[in-house]
C-alpha cells in the first residue's frame, strides 16, 4: 500500500472580473471542479480544508453548501497567502497516516464589486474609525499591504542597492509567459518603460510591481499515490514540504525586508525530498509584488542573498531564460489567488500540460506561498516523479 | 498631508494618555531593562511578559521609507522610524519632501492632534 502523497486533481474556476458569485460559491465551484478533473465522484471525498480570502465567509459550511457526508477531516485554515501551500501539506500528512483518503483543498475570495451596483475592490484599505495600533499605522498613512511590501521592499533596495528597474524585469518577464497562458487575465506584453511609466502607488512600487485582484476559486484534490494510480490525471507527487513564520521583532538588527521565510521552509522541503536547489526546474513563487518574488529567489538560493537584482536583470526569467519562474504569469499578470496562483500553475506544470508555456524539464517543481507582510511561508517540492 | 484620526483601544490608552503630553512612550523590560516596541508584549530580549512604559528621547533615524500615492490625495511620506533606543516605530514624515529622504536620516518626533482623535507621533528632520 503507497499512501504517499500525491495531488490528483485540479479546479479553476472562472476567474478576474466575474460578478454574481459569493466566494463560497466560487468555492463550491472550485471543489466540484477538481474531482471532476481528478476523475472522482463528490461522494468520494472525505477530506475538506478551506482558506477564506477578504471577503472571510469561505469556511466549515462548504461542507453542506456540498452537500458532503461522513467527511473524516474537516477545517477552516488561516496562514493567508502561505495557506495554500500549508493545506496541501496537512492534507498530504492525513493521507499518508490513513486519516483521510481524498481530501480537497480550496481557496476562493470575490473582492471585486461590480462598479455598476457601488464599491470597488475590498483591498483598498481602511475605512470607517481606526482604533489601536492598527489605527494609529492607517491614520499616519500605513493602510495597505502595498504600504507595508513598499517599506520593506524599500529597506532591501537601500541595504542591497536593488532598483525599480531591476524589479521591472520580473514583471515584463512574467508578463512574456501569461501571453502564453489561457488562463491568463493580462496577455498582453509590457516593456520595461511601461513598468518604469506606469503610475505609483507607493514608491518603490509602480502599478506594474503590484498583483493583481481577482474573483473566483482554486481546488487540488490530495490522495494517496495508490489511489491515484487509477484516476484521469497524471499524479503530481508531493515530495517535501515545509513553513516558515519569521515573527520579525520590529527593531534593531530585524531581518524585515532583507530576509524572507523562504529561507527556512525551502531547506526544510528541499531536504525532506532529498534534493537541493540546483535540482528545481521550475519556481512558482509568490509574487503579490515584483519585489516578493525577487527575495523568494534569494532565499532559496537561486541567487546569493543581495544580488537578487543584478540576478533578475541578466535575462534568466522568461520564456526564453534559463530558470522557468512563474510560467503561468503569477500574480502580477495571470490571476491572484494568494498561494493557490503558484500552486495551479505547478500542478500544471508538472502534469505537462502548460501547453505554449510548458517548461522544458519538470523533474522537480518547487511552489512557494507567502503571507502576511512576509509572516508566513510555506514550500512544496512537486514532481511527475515517485521518490 | 495631515494625519487622520485615531481612538485609543485598551492596549493603547497609556500611549496615547503620552502623546497627550506631548511623550512617546516604549516598552521597557521590567527584568533586563531592554528596550521594545510601543506594541510588544513579550520582551524581545529575554521573553519577560513584564514590560513597563518609558518615555523615549523621540529621536532616531529612517530605516526605510514609502512615499504613498492615492488617489486625489498629495502624496505622503511613511516610514519605519527605528528609535535610539532601538524599537522601530511606523510613521508619517512630515516636513521632508519626497526625494530629500534617505535612510539613516536623523528625525525627531512631532505630534499631530488631529480633532476628534488622538494625538499622533510623526517624524520630521532632526536638523
Ligand atoms: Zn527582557
Amino acid at each position: 500500500m503507497n499512501r504517499a502523497p500525491v495531488i490528483a486533481g485540479l479546479g479553476i474556476t472562472e476567474m478576474g472580473k466575474v460578478y454574481g458569485r459569493s466566494a463560497p460559491e466560487f468555492a463550491a465551484d472550485a471543489v466540484r471542479l477538481a474531482v471532476t478533473d481528478a476523475g472522482l465522484e463528490p461522494h468520494q471525498v472525505d477530506g475538506l480544508l478551506t482558506n477564506t480570502g477578504i471577503t472571510g465567509d469561505v469556511g466549515l459550511s462548504l461542507q453542506r453548501d456540498l452537500g458532503l457526508r461522513h467527511l473524516r477531516l474537516l477545517s477552516e485554515v488561516q496562514a493567508y497567502g502561505s495557506s495554500a501551500g500549508a493545506m496541501v501539506q496537512y492534507a498530504a500528512m492525513a493521507v499518508s497516516s490513513g486519516m483521510a483518503d481524498v481530501v480537497a483543498c480550496v481557496f476562493a475570495d470575490a473582492p471585486l464589486k461590480d462598479k455598476s451596483t457601488g464599491g470597488g475592490a475590498a483591498y483598498a484599505g481602511a475605512g470607517g474609525a481606526l482604533t489601536g495600533w492598527q489605527g494609529m499605522a492607517a491614520a499616519s498613512g500605513i493602510y495597505s499591504a502595498n504600504t507595508m511590501y513598499a517599506l520593506a521592499a524599500s529597506r532591501h533596495m537601500q541595504t542591497y542597492g536593488t532598483t525599480s528597474e531591476q524589479l521591472g524585469h520580473i514583471a515584463v518577464a512574467q508578463r512574456a509567459w501569461a501571453a502564453r497562458n489561457p488562463l491568463a487575465q493580462m496577455r498582453t506584453p509590457i516593456t520595461l518603460e511601461d513598468h518604469q511609466s506606469s503610475r505609483w502607488i507607493a514608491e518603490p512600487f509602480h502599478l506594474l510591481d503590484c498583483c493583481l485582484v481577482s474573483n473566483g476559486g482554486v481546488a487540488v484534490i490530495v490522495t494517496s499515490a495508490d489511489r491515484a494510480a487509477d484516476l484521469a490525471q497524471p499524479a503530481v507527487h508531493i515530495r517535501g514540504w515545509g513553513q516558515a513564520h519569521p515573527g520579525y521583532v520590529m527593531g534593531k538588527d530585524s531581518e524585515f525586508g532583507l530576509v524572507s521565510g523562504a529561507a527556512l521552509s525551502g531547506p526544510t522541503a528541499l531536504k525532506m525530498a532529498g534534493i537541493t536547489i540546483a535540482d528545481i526546474d521550475v519556481a512558482e513563487l509568490y509574487d503579490c509584488y515584483t519585489y516578493t518574488a525577487l527575495i523568494s529567489l534569494e532565499d532559496y538560493g537561486f541567487c546569493a542573498k543581495g544580488e537578487g537584482g543584478p540576478f533578475v536583470a541578466s535575462g534568466v526569467l522568461g520564456p526564453e531564460g534559463s530558470l522557468a519562474v512563474n510560467t503561468g504569469g503569477g500574480q502580477l499578470s495571470s490571476y491572484y489567488m494568494w498561494g493557490m496562483t503558484p500552486l495551479s500553475e505547478a500542478v500544471i506544470q508538472a502534469r505537462g500540460q502548460g501547453g505554449d508555456r510548458q517548461a522544458r524539464r519538470n523533474d522537480m517543481v518547487l511552489v512557494s506561498g507567502n503571507g502576511g507582510v512576509l509572516d508566513h511561508h510555506s514550500t512544496l517540492i512537486l514532481s511527475p516523479h515517485a521518490r | 498631508m495631515p494625519v487622520g484620526t485615531v481612538l485609543r483601544d485598551a492596549a493603547t490608552a497609556e500611549f496615547f494618555d503620552g502623546t497627550a503630553r506631548g511623550e512617546l512612550l516604549i516598552r521597557r523590560c521590567d527584568e533586563c531593562r531592554g528596550p521594545a516596541a510601543p506594541q510588544a508584549r513579550t520582551c524581545p530580549h529575554c521573553g519577560s511578559p513584564l514590560l513597563s512604559w518609558t518615555p523615549a528621547a523621540g529621536t532616531g533615524q529612517v530605516v526605510s521609507w514609502s512615499v504613498v500615492h492615492a488617489k486625489g490625495a498629495p502624496p505622503i511620506v511613511v516610514a519605519i522610524v527605528e528609535l535610539d533606543e532601538e524599537p522601530w516605530i511606523q510613521v508619517q514624515l512630515t516636513d521632508a519632501l519626497p526625494e530629500e529622504v534617505r535612510g539613516g536620516m536623523r528625525v525627531r518626533v512631532a505630534f499631530e492632534r488631529p480633532e476628534g482623535g488622538e494625538a499622533i507621533p510623526v517624524f520630521r528632520p532632526a536638523n
